[in-house]
């Protein structure tokens, strides 16, 4: 039983960490641009996000180290800082995208600037980190996240035409606006393999004392999880090409996005998509804080861990304290949510492969894996996706930037 | 045993099961008529800068001489003390000694917020 109940909460906690601001708003506007022909991008996301997150829980389960920690051992100080200066520069930037989320959210119900809602939101992501423990976080946002199964319910109201929806999971080249089809696939690559999440899995593999004995539950739970996050993504496209697409909307802001759920579920759909922006951004945000205080801790050899009292892991704390503040900053400065969200997760994808050659090159090493070592299709995957990820995304982005 | 592999960039943790840092280097003795001894492990200080680049390691002095705990030497750790090698280093000492950095931030910086 108990081993059921861990594999239902590992599958809440990677929906919680799969569907936040990021996944929104890119699949929202390929759905909106470009009808059901982006979907391809959400399934190689997901196909790749998969590996890397059975990889993340199975390092930890056999050698017992987090990522980051094996990375700095096997590699030295110079490529652990290489890593290290990438992750969290990206997660920065994501991480003021999600407290732009969650402001956003609030600005929709309540009408009042998101600016001023950049630091109560901050700050209560840095109070659930001060205060809450690994379990409540682990396990109560994700809980919370299932409101955006309301994306799922909508996709199925709207009786989406299934020959097209399953036509788009084939790749094909842009119907119109290369430049912005590209870009768009990149972010929606970029935000379905968000390297933040392999680092906070990892790490709560050790906070929980996982062994080889839970290979089986982690296969489970990043395949089971991840899958039904691309299908939440799926789902938002879907909406997106039904709802916007038409009508020839293609959201420059977070207000057009609010009408996906409208038109399906009513005006209870606008609290929803409020709701669910609300409490994916707050879990994605969480597991940023901690994702790059683990960075830093597990590198760098500090005391961590989010069950123990601040004052015990002091630059652990520090580090998620100084990140949030900076981030909720970046936010009040004015940055607009939606371009920072895009531009971000399109950057993620450009930074792919810096965190996976090494990332996989452990995965394959018998010292830290034993017999548990990376199938060739794993590997094959990794490489292809990250690759075609970051090279797109090194033509995309200037040209994005260029042309916008 | 293979130094470079086994002992040098693993966690470093002392007896009561706190991390105390990275194995940031090691001092090896030389010995007439034998084959150099491992005398200690160093951790902390400038020493991780150095291995990244000199002039990181000037910034990082100059950091340390205006700000941050008056403590800027590596800890040296003599190899006797070294317990066990396996998933960490183990080693015989209390880490409440060297991690000037760690008890700076919580006493000058942590310690202002209510909960800590």
């Amino acid at each position: 039983m108990s081993k059921l109940l861990k594999i239902a909460l590992g599958i809440f906690t990677s929906i919680g960490g799969f569907l936040e601001v990021g996944a929104i708003a890119t699949t929202a506007q390929a759905g909106a641009a470009f009808g059901f022909s982006l979907i391809w991008a959400v399934v190689l996301g997901t196909i790749c996000v998969i590996f890397l997150v059975e990889m993340s829980g199975r390092l930890a389960a056999v050698s017992h180290h987090t990522i980051k920690d094996a990375l700095r051992e096997r590699f030295g100080p110079r490529i652990y800082m290489v890593t290290l200066v990438s992750d969290v520069l990206i997660n920065f930037l994501v991480l003021a995208a999600e407290i732009g989320g969650m402001s956003l959210a609030l600005q929709l119900v309540t009408g009042i600037s998101f600016r001023w809602w950049a630091i109560p939101t901050g700050f209560l992501t840095w109070l659930l980190l001060w205060k809450g423990s690994f379990g409540l976080i682990e396990n109560g946002v994700s809980l919370l996240g299932m409101v955006a199964i309301a994306f799922v319910v909508a996709a199925w109201k709207l009786d989406p035409p299934l020959p097209e929806v399953l036509a788009g999971v084939i790749p094909r080249l842009p119907p119109h606006q290369p430049v912005h089809y590209w870009f768009t696939a990149v972010s929606i690559l970029g935000a379905a393999i968000s390297p933040y999440l392999f680092y906070f899995y990892s790490a709560g593999a050790i906070e929980d004392h996982w062994d080889e004995d839970h290979i089986g539950v982690n296969k489970a739970v990043a395949t089971v999880g991840m899958t039904f996050g691309g299908v939440l993504a799926t789902a938002v496209l879907v909406v997106a090409a039904l709802v916007l697409h038409p009508r020839g909307i293609e959201p420059q802001r977070y207000e057009q996005i609010a009408l996906l759920l409208a038109e399906p579920l009513g005006r209870a759909g606008f609290y929803l998509f409020a709701g669910t922006l609300l409490v994916s951004c707050l879990g994605a945000a969480l597991e940023l804080g901690l994702a790059t205080a683990y960075c830093f801790a597990n590198g760098l050899g500090w005391n961590w861990g989010e069950n123990v009292r601040p004052r015990d892991a002091a630059r652990f704390t520090l580090s998620y304290t100084v990140m949030i503040a900076l981030a909720s900053i970046l936010m009040v400065a004015g940055i607009d949510p939606l371009q920072l969200t895009l531009f971000s997760m399109a950057l993620t994808s450009l930074t792919l492969p810096i965190v996976t050659f090494p990332f996989l090159v452990l995965m394959n090493d018998r010292d830290y894996v034993g017999e548990y070592g990376n199938h060739w299709i794993s590997n094959a995957a990794v490489i292809a996706i990250s690759l075609l990820a970051s090279v797109l995304a090194l033509a995309a982005i200037p040209l994005q930037l260029m042309g916008g | 045993m293979q130094l470079g592999r086994q002992v040098l960039d693993q966690q470093l943790v002392d007896r009561n099961d706190v991390n105390m840092g990275k194995v940031d280097g090691l001092v090896l003795e030389l010995r007439e008529g034998g084959p150099p001894r491992v005398a200690a492990i160093l951790t902390g200080g400038h020493l991780l800068a150095r291995r990244l680049h000199p002039r990181l390691e000037t910034w990082a002095k100059r950091l340390m001489q205006s700000w941050g705990p008056d403590q800027v030497e590596p800890l040296r750790i003599p190899w006797e003390k070294v317990k066990k090698i396996g998933v960490d280093v183990k080693v015989d000492v209390a880490a409440a000694d060297g991690m000037p950095w760690e008890h700076w931030v919580r006493d000058h910086i942590l310690c202002h917020i209510p909960g800590a």
